[in-house]
């Protein structure tokens, strides 16, 4: 665990037409760590999650304020491009999104797009490395070849991963990434995350506390935009300051 | 006289109506129905029409080939059918007072005698007998209003008899579709080969319309057609592929909702447009300006009628469709496939050609089959944009014909029905058809292959 | 490294050539638009010549020639003509059909002075010149010769040639002098056909809709049929010709050129469009209002007519108004049944010999008579007016009936 800032969100305002999402949101993201975003439906966080790799860009009437700095750089300045700053950031979504295409060619998609490898040979590394480091590797050496939809929801979860992984990120988003896994396909994937946190920042939104006090090493609770309180994990759900805190954390609210 | 006997059936039926609705909202007053009255009424409104109605078509239908057939015994000796035809209506013309003409054959007087005496029994016999029927079924329509008696069941399967028959209709129609062209098809290869048509290379359909006129012989290769129609077809879907699919691309990707909101129902109004409409286009507009490029990069040789209009103007008519389809198949494709590869760095462009287009490539391809068919069978943009002389060419700067214009001349004025000329109006019209149905079928499985990768 | 400005770049490139696919596909729209509108306005009006007439109110009107009497006041207005070469070009500056005119003219005077200028209807050759189609070139324009123009300056100067509206467009059917030429009898044959189209095709679409959707189990038949419609609702419209001259005109010996068989040739023509949507519309009643219904004791058929129905006609409804729509626009079915034939007189009724619209279109574009060209496109925004106004109803009805539930 490091005390270096990764990504630093400072005053941010997110407003969707008339509607805000997020109010004035302070966060620090530390480097190789994971972060985790909870709290109740429709409390932001999965827009927060969104402005960091500036996915919020394709919705129209989406409106950011405020500041994103990845390595003390703001994300959202006139000459940043977003295709190179998502080069930077992995996303992993909610329901798995493999490509119809084969697995070899789902996983290769990023390198061959950025122009990463030269030699086929390259890319065969890159392919078997990021798949060994998903852990899905073992499972379908024998079968690159056939489409990425003909696996299970766990393996094409840890299909998406390999294919974020593919690229070399600094940062891996993952947006409540095993809310449509059953328990042994979730439990497979929180042990990579555990493993993959050596190399990567990483920020997950789960709705699922226990999930958070599983994998991550800080949290922030959030509530209705807000950011409420933010700490290390042992200390939010042992002892929360904050009233808003303890209430979901307690279940009284959620 | 059978006028005053619709009138009285009708009368009876609205009767029988009324009677038996009042007897059986009577007994409603004190039972429980199985039908509400007006069925009851109807039951009874259906019994006194519909058979005798259908008797009285019957009869009239089977007199009429009767009179027909006797009729013809007259003029016995006269060897042309068409003219003992004439004969015949001629005689029926007189006997109803539409004509006083009176023709001159030995056997027309007794003809226009014998009719007048059929005639005349014929319609007091038909009169008596359906009114008969009437009565009799009216009468026996009222015995039955009771409690239990099931008139909804029994109107009910009437309806539903109605539609099953609407529905097999549509059958019908294309069985109608496929004989009577088959037919004149069949009829057509009497006369000339099946394998000169399909593969014969010159086409000039000119055929002695009466056996004893001297005329040159019709030469029925269609092959220069079948050339004519492609070439321009896809002059068509060169015009309209890039522009409809680009168009697609862009409003399904890039544009913003209140843009595609205006843009996609403004491109549709080409659709709309009759084509007749585009053919006046290409010859006031289009035509013009192909003319005038023409003679400023100095092609001297460009007809005025060349495929280059018909397939550019019926490019025009197509774009639409193309990007009406392509459009559907893009917007099918998941959202969360574009969000996956934006996610990964990849810009719209990439994510559209690497991702999204070959998702919905079915699709694609299957709008292209249907604009293509949609193409080959246009008639109006042709007939009046494009010549009709079948050149053997794939130069588009040159006057070819196609499929459709060919039929449209030789069906219209005066030719005799019969002659191979108008025959093969319907063979090429046959294969037209084939085509299509192929083209059609092929692509509509392209499609549904597609289509069952999501759900 | 793929250069990300390459890859900008490319983006750039792609997204530009989608606006111009787009920008192209409208203007193409606009400039047929343009083209028409700015051909046909001009047939909205027409020439008109005042002729000097100087006929008594006892003069008993019933004895004079209308054509000669006309000829010999417009020729008073010229003393000066010697040679019968002039007097024939000057009397051809009038229209055949100003005869007709002043034929009238005088039954609804009976009794009454004639004196003074009369307006009468110009040739079409002295027409195309007055609207500026046809341009002067030093002293002659078209087929108008010196003489004639010589006669256009001094009437002009007199103030005695003026455009008037176009009432032939409207109140009379074809004719081969381009001036008199109008579209009633082609609209009337339009409607005839059209209603008859609707009224057969409507009921039996609707049945077979419903039949589809909510009665038949679905098994190899009702595939069968399935599929056919969709087949149908592809082929060519001159198929459907064909097979109108087959069975209409050949085998049931209907007249040929009648509205009538036109529009049951259009009705199968329109009956798979319809069958199609309004199957779409059904299905898309929710099922529960039918349960409930059923629950309460409805038969089937009761609920089909009684709820299923009236909710999905706003559906129906649409897809039967742009399926004629289509009908309205189509011409090569109707060469096929002859409705092309050149008919002087509007129909009286579906029975009689008639053509429609969009085949008076095709006539007229065919026509090398540069006063048929303007008509031709005045007869096009006739047809586009139509057209307009059912796509209009269309979506009206749509907005306005989907808001009930």
């Amino acid at each position: 665990m490091s005390e270096k800032l990764k990504v630093a969100i400072r005053n941010l305002n997110v407003h969707y037409g008339n509607k805000q999402a997020l109010f004035d949101v302070n966060l620090n993201i530390m480097e190789k760590e994971v972060t985790s975003l909870i709290g109740p439906s429709g409390c932001g966080k999965s827009t927060l999650l969104k402005c960091i790799n500036r996915m919020n860009d394709l919705v129209e009437i989406c409106n950011i304020k405020g500041q994103i700095l990845l390595d003390s750089e703001d994300i959202n300045d006139e000459n940043q491009d977003p295709v190179l700053l998502r080069m930077k950031i992995g996303m992993v979504f909610q329901k798995p999104n493999p490509f119809p295409k084969s697995i070899y060619d789902n996983v290769a998609f990023g390198p061959k797009l950025h122009g990463m490898v030269k030699s086929k040979g390259e890319l065969d590394n890159i392919v078997v490395q990021s798949l060994s480091k998903s852990g899905l590797y073992d499972e379908v050496k024998d079968r690159l070849f056939e489409p990425g939809t003909s696996l299970s929801g766990g393996q094409q979860q840890r299909l998406c991963i390999a294919r974020a992984l593919a690229v070399n990120p600094e940062i891996l988003l993952m947006d409540e990434p095993c809310s449509a896994l059953d328990p042994i396909a979730t439990a497979k994937i929180e042990d990579l995350i555990a493993e993959l946190k050596q190399q990567y920042t990483i920020v997950i939104v789960t709705h699922s506390m226990q999930q958070a006090a599983r994998v991550s090493d800080r949290t922030a609770y959030m509530h209705m935009g807000e950011l409420i309180e933010t700490g290390m994990t042992k200390s939010i759900f042992s002892n929360p300051q904050h009233e808003k805190t303890q209430d979901y954390i307690t279940g009284r609210i959620g | 006289m059978i006028s005053f006997l619709v009138v009285l059936i009708f009368g009876l039926a609205v009767y029988g109506f009324i009677l038996n609705s009042s007897k059986a909202r009577a007994l409603a007053e004190f039972n429980i129905l199985h039908s509400q009255p007006h069925y009851h009424g109807l039951y009874s409104a259906f019994m006194t029409i519909v058979p005798a109605i259908i008797l009285l078509i019957f009869w009239s239908f089977i007199v009429n080939m009767i009179s027909n057939i006797t009729l013809k015994d007259f003029f016995s000796d006269v060897t042309d059918d068409g003219l003992v035809k004439f004969y015949t209506e001629g005689v029926i013309a007189y006997v109803e007072g539409t004509t006083d003409r009176i023709i001159d054959h030995v056997g027309f007087i007794p003809a226009v005698e014998h009719y007048q005496s059929l005639q005349s029994s014929n319609q007091i016999l038909k009169f008596a007998v359906v009114l008969m029927l009437t009565l009799i079924l009216f009468k026996h329509s009222l015995k039955f209003v009771e409690v239990t008696f099931k008139a909804r069941d029994f109107i009910e399967r009437i309806v539903i008899l109605v539609m099953r028959a609407s529905a097999v209709f549509a059958i019908f129609v294309t069985i109608g579709i496929v004989l009577s062209l088959l037919f004149e098809t069949l009829r057509f290869f009497e006369s000339v080969n099946v394998f000169d048509f399909l593969f014969g290379t010159h086409w000039s359909p000119q055929m002695a319309i009466r056996a004893d006129q001297v005329g040159s012989s019709g030469s029925f290769g269609a092959v220069p057609v079948f050339v004519g129609t492609l070439l321009i077809s896809l002059i068509a879907m060169a015009v309209a592929g890039p522009i409809g699919m680009y168009s697609a691309i862009y409003l399904s990707q890039y544009a913003s909702d209140k843009v595609r909101s205006y843009a996609k129902p403004i491109i549709e109004i080409l659709a709309g447009i009759p084509t007749v409409v585009y053919g006046f286009f290409a010859v006031i507009t289009v035509a013009p300006f192909f003319r005038d490029m023409g003679t400023f990069l100095s092609f001297t040789n460009m007809s005025s009628e060349s495929a280059i209009v018909a397939g550019t103007v019926m490019g025009i008519m197509i774009i639409p469709f193309v990007a009406s389809l392509t459009d559907d198949a893009l917007t099918a494709v998941p959202q969360s496939l574009k969000e996956g590869s934006l996610a990964m760095g990849a810009t719209i462009s990439e994510t559209t050609k690497q991702v999204i287009i070959p998702a919905s490539f079915h699709g694609i391809v299957g709008s292209f089959l249907l604009a293509f068919s949609r193409a080959i069978g246009e008639t109006m943009i042709v007939v009046m944009a494009a010549g009709f002389a079948a050149n053997m060419t794939f130069n588009p700067f040159d006057s070819v014909s196609t499929v459709t214009v060919q039929i449209v001349g030789l069906l219209t004025g005066d030719q005799e029905f019969d002659s191979p000329k108008t025959l093969s109006a319907f063979a090429l019209a046959f294969v037209l058809f084939f085509i299509t149905l192929i083209l059609n079928v092929i692509s509509l499985a392209i499609v549904k292959r597609y289509r069952e990768q999501y759900e | 490294m793929n250069s990300i400005t390459a890859r900008n770049k490319s983006e750039k490139r792609f997204k530009m050539y989608g606006k111009v696919a787009v920008t192209v596909a409208i203007s193409f729209l606009v400039i047929l638009l343009y083209n028409i509108f700015s051909s046909g306005i001009s047939a909205f009006k027409q020439t008109y010549v005042a002729v000097q007439l100087d006929i008594p109110a006892n003069l008993d009107k019933k004895t004079l020639n209308p054509r000669s009497e006309l000829n010999k006041s417009f020729l008073k207005m010229f003393p000066d003509l010697q040679s019968r070469a002039e007097k024939r070009a000057a009397l051809s500056l009038l229209s055949k059909g100003a005869r007709y005119e002043f034929k009238d003219l005088l039954l609804n005077n009976e009794g009454k002075d004639l004196k003074g200028y009369y307006w009468f209807l110009a040739s079409s050759d002295l027409d195309m010149y007055i609207k500026g189609t046809v341009k002067r070139q030093g002293d002659t324009a078209g087929r108008i010769d010196e003489y004639q123009m010589k006669l256009i300056d001094i009437l002009q100067s007199k103030n005695l040639v003026e455009l008037h509206s176009n009432k032939y467009l409207f109140s009379s059917a074809d004719s081969r002098e381009p001036e008199m030429a109008g579209i009633k009898g082609a609209i009337l044959g339009s409607l005839y056909a059209i209603i008859i189209a609707f009224l057969v095709s409507f009921p039996i679409a609707v049945m077979s809709a419903v039949y589809l959707e909510k009665i038949a189990t679905k098994n190899r038949f009702s595939d069968i049929i399935e599929t056919n419609i969709n087949n149908l609702a592809a082929v060519p419209s001159i198929v459907f010709g064909l097979l109108g001259l087959a069975i209409f005109l050949n085998f049931f010996e209907l007249p040929r050129s009648a509205p009538l068989v036109g529009g049951l040739t259009l009705a199968l023509m329109t009956l798979p469009t319809i069958v199609i949507a309004a199957r779409a519309a059904i299905k898309s009643v929710p099922p529960s209002i039918e349960e409930a219904a059923i629950g309460l004791g409805a038969s089937k058929v009761q609920t089909i007519f009684g709820f299923t129905l009236p909710l999905a006609m706003p559906g129906i409804l649409t897809g039967t108004i742009i399926g004629i729509a289509q009908a309205i626009g189509e011409t090569a079915p109707l060469l096929m049944i002859g409705m092309v034939a050149f008919v002087v007189d509007a129909p009286g009724g579906p029975m009689d010999a008639s053509t429609a619209l969009p085949v008076q279109i095709y006539l007229w574009a065919d026509s090398p008579e540069r006063a048929f060209t303007e008509r031709t496109s005045a007869a096009i925004m006739v047809l586009l007016g139509f057209l307009i106004l059912l796509n209009l109803t269309a979506i009206y009805l749509r907005k306005k009936l989907e808001k009930k539930w």
